[in-house]
């Protein structure tokens, strides 16, 4: 039961408004979670029970981190609070590992089995692990990135642990985000939690409106895309040239249409009963570094990383003595390229890890990380550069060339991280540079691949209003509240325009598959 | 206080850091930035940052990141 199905959209959700408007205020947030469990095990059946498992341990580990702090804050002895410190961290490394385990033991097995296995061949050994049939449980990386943010959060002290086992359930369980994120931090969510306010007319608008540019974006652009990235990507294909560009192209587009897709369908939503949800994407195609493309491309992973990893590493111990080191004996230039990529490192090795258990997803952590680290070092010499040549950086010109570099930079990492593994991958890149030709764009060539010419307009005019609308909103232009402020025939146009282009031009029926939600496989 | 403004000067002398009160919230001083600001703090303050102070409240200004100094009991 995904988010764009007529199962969640026409019967799930609004059943869950119902059952949260009638309820009273003070148990509303026990619909929302009995809708969640509800909804989980609808998807998941009987693997419910490794969030509950999550849940009960979370629960338990906060409240004695939180206790054994309270302890430490009475006695109130320095040496006290050193020791809850110390304790404190034990039980928080305590629960990282066995989320980590949990995770690892479903998700990473058959992938590290595969690879220990293979390095045992190589030393003349038998294979040890045997491939098991290991089911997933729905969102089990994004809620177990939330669990870890919890704890951490806690152990911190930036928020108290918890008393009550069922917000802190909603928070893991909560159905708009458990598919697909976003990543929240419980001090995002907890308060919202708690009010159970009315529905009201500007959410439901607002949260509406929002879903159907959603089911826009899915259904009318990814979904039609599918086809073509299908065909492009199948791995007994054999394109070469231009078709492997486009190939990425296309996967880039469906990709961005498909997530950030289903983010308006999560946000839509939640905002339709009242809670709101942190943001995921911002113009990424804007973006002309490799760092602030990560500040626009699955936002709430990157903040999640920035804290619970980049934070961590960079105040860590071997981070603080290549400082030392380097204050002593290096130029600053080289302290500060060692030190970011000492903190560098694990956030990338996380998030190519992260999207699964293949090397191609690795390669895709390591690619950007190679990429920020290049980045560091080249800045004094693109500077240097730039006062040479008397270009300045908010030239139009310069930002344009910015774009373009970045265009490239983030097709050839689509493309490895689409490629049914590493080895394709990079066989299909190699081929990109055989005989090449722009030709095949307007011969005809692209018309044999599955989607004819209308399918082609659809996409390409689906995506211009994509980039026009995240302008606008980038502007503020096209927020709820500026939707607002337009002539209200032209407003009621658009809303209706929008509507008939999901029933008209959504690539469903005849001809086409129900594609799955792409990142839910994560 | 006069310190810690030479200390963020040589971090980047770009910015106003006597009046900028969002350093972190606007991104004006960047990640990278910031984790050579802490290793310039620990060395000038004897004090150790952990990662639970690795958050916007302590370095959006300098009056923020004094005020973290004092509390971590630094020798300002």
């Amino acid at each position: 039961m995904a988010y764009h199905t007529p199962l969640y959209l026409a019967l799930f959700f609004p059943a869950i408004l119902l059952g949260y408007q009638l309820a009273p205020r003070k148990y509303r947030w026990a619909v929302l979670l009995a809708g969640s469990f509800g909804f989980y095990y609808l998807v998941c059946g009987r693997l419910v029970l490794y969030l509950a498992g999550t849940t009960v341990l979370v629960h338990y580990l906060g409240i004695w981190i939180e206790l054994l702090r309270q302890k430490s804050r009475m006695e109130g002895e320095r040496e006290q609070e050193r020791n809850w410190k110390k304790q404190g961290k034990k039980i928080l490394i305590l629960g990282i590992i066995i989320l980590l385990a949990i995770l690892v033991s479903r998700k990473y097995y058959n992938f590290l089995g595969q690879n220990l296995n293979a390095l045992l061949e190589a030393l003349g050994l038998l294979p040890y692990f045997p491939p098991k049939d290991l089911l997933l449980p729905l969102g089990i990386s994004f809620y177990t990135l939330m669990a870890i943010g919890y704890l951490a959060d806690v152990y911190w002290g930036r928020i108290r642990a918890e008393g009550h086992m069922g917000y802190l359930a909603l928070y893991l369980a909560y159905f708009p985000q458990i598919m697909e994120g976003p990543v929240c931090r419980y001090s995002d969510v907890a308060a919202q939690f708690r009010r159970g306010g009315d529905l009201t007319g500007e959410n439901l608008a607002a949260g509406g409106i929002r879903i159907f540019w959603g089911l826009f974006k899915k259904i009318v652009i990814a979904d039609r895309l599918n086809v073509l990235v299908g065909e492009l990507f199948a791995p007994e294909s054999s394109y070469g040239g231009v078709f492997i560009l486009a190939a990425a192209a296309a996967y880039t587009a469906q990709l961005y249409m498909e997530f950030s897709g289903c983010m308006d369908l999560v946000l839509g939503s939640s905002r339709m009963l009242g809670i709101v949800l942190p943001e995921n994407f911002r113009q990424p195609f804007a973006a002309r570094t490799v760092t602030e493309f990560w500040q626009r491309w699955h936002i709430t992973l990157g903040v999640w990383l920035k804290t619970y990893i980049f934070y961590p590493a960079s105040v860590s111990f071997p981070a603080k003595k290549w400082n030392c080191f380097g204050k002593q004996r290096l130029a600053p230039y080289w302290t500060r390229l060692g030190t970011a990529a000492i903190a560098l490192f694990p956030v990338w090795l996380v998030n190519g890890l992260w999207h699964g258990p293949r090397w191609s997803y690795i390669f895709y952590g390591m690619y950007y990380f190679v990429l920020i680290i290049l980045g560091i070092a080249i800045e004094p010499m693109r500077l240097k550069l730039l006062k040479a040549l008397g270009l300045k950086e908010d030239a139009w010109y310069y930002r344009c060339m910015q774009r373009c570099k970045m265009w490239v930079i983030i097709l050839t990492g689509e493309l490895f991280f689409r490629a049914e593994g590493l080895a394709q991958g990079l066989k299909m890149y190699v081929r990109m540079f055989e005989n090449f030709e722009f030709s095949p764009l307007w011969d005809g060539s692209l018309l044999n691949l599955g989607l004819g010419k209308g399918d082609f307009c659809i996409v390409f005019l689906g995506c211009l209003a994509v980039a026009a609308v995240g302008h606008g909103r980038e502007r503020g232009i096209l927020s709820y509240a500026g939707l607002q402020r337009l002539w209200q025939p032209f407003r009621w146009a658009l809303y209706y325009g929008l509507i008939l282009s999901v029933i008209l031009f959504g690539a469903y029926g005849e001809g086409y598959q129900i594609v799955d939600l792409i990142y839910a496989g994560f | 206080m006069d310190t810690l403004l030479e200390i963020l000067r040589g971090i980047d002398c770009d910015i106003d850091f006597e009046n900028e009160k969002g350093l972190i919230t606007d991104r004006l001083l960047d990640s990278f930035g910031l984790i050579m600001l802490v290793g310039e703090l620990e060395t000038h303050f004897d004090i150790r940052i952990e990662a639970s102070e690795m958050m916007p409240e302590n370095f959006d200004s300098a009056e923020d990141i004094y005020r973290m100094i004092l509390r971590l009991g630094g020798n300002s």
